[in-house]
């Protein structure tokens, strides 16, 4: 129990580390791209480097979404079942939303 | 589990605090984290309507265009840019450095006037 409390810790602060450039990277881009044609933002994605790191900062973000959801329910959801069910809620999205974008991002890839 | 137990008061009691600089920026940082999952949400929907076609991309460049479109995504560059930097001030904490209330007080208004400038930055660079 202790030990996967201070897995999470950890894993937490690894992703913010990691996410600190990639984010600052993407929204730099995300920012002008959003207001761009469609086939400007589809060869952008189809860029191998920005195809990689588009995939890997989706899924740290909601890995650190999630562990950082589940520390709000721990401090303001009294009632265990409701906060499993929270819990359970957060990684199902977690899971789904990233994975749905990420095959969207590889069919854009390699069509 | 008794009833005492199972009634036991939670952390973060808001109403109780005494709002000050170090836990308006604390809540806010939540509160950050909430936005930026809208956020996130926002550019998968994104990314997913550009890979099922030109018109579907269509409705969001018609959103990101509009001047509410822009307005929004503007408070959302500078949700993720306070929670980022934000985050910077935690990740110096778990060092163990700036816990004096003055260092931790002048890291806090750094990290509040960092973040108006970063959004700025980055919607200029655009």
């Amino acid at each position: 129990m202790s030990n996967n409390v201070v897995k999470k810790w950890m894993l937490q602060r690894i992703t913010a580390v990691i996410l600190l450039p990639l984010l600052i990277w993407f929204l730099s881009i995300f920012v002008g791209l959003v207001q761009k044609d469609y086939q400007v933002v589809i060869a952008f994605f189809k860029n191998d480097i920005n195809f990689v790191l588009s995939v890997i900062l989706l899924t740290l973000v909601f890995l650190h979404m999630k562990i950082g959801m589940g520390e709000i329910f721990e401090d303001y959801i009294q009632n265990s079942k409701y906060k499993s069910v929270a819990n359970f809620i957060i990684s199902v999205f977690a899971t789904v939303l990233p994975l749905a974008t990420v095959v969207s991002l590889i069919l854009i890839k390699f069509n | 589990m008794n009833e005492l137990q199972k009634n036991r008061p939670l952390s973060p009691h808001l109403q109780v605090y005494k709002w000050q600089l170090s836990s308006l920026l604390s809540i806010t940082h939540r509160l950050t984290s909430i936005i930026n999952t809208a956020g996130i949400t926002l550019i998968c929907f994104w990314i997913i309507s550009l890979y099922l076609g030109e018109n579907c991309y269509k409705y969001f460049s018609m959103l990101t265009s509009s001047f509410i479109g822009k307005f929004i995504l503007i408070g959302f560059t500078w949700s993720f840019s306070y929670h980022l930097l934000n985050g910077v001030r935690h990740l110096v904490w778990d060092m163990g450095y700036g816990y004096e209330i003055r260092t931790a007080n002048l890291s806090g208004i750094l990290v509040l006037v960092s973040s108006f400038l970063l959004t700025i930055g980055l919607w200029i660079l655009a």
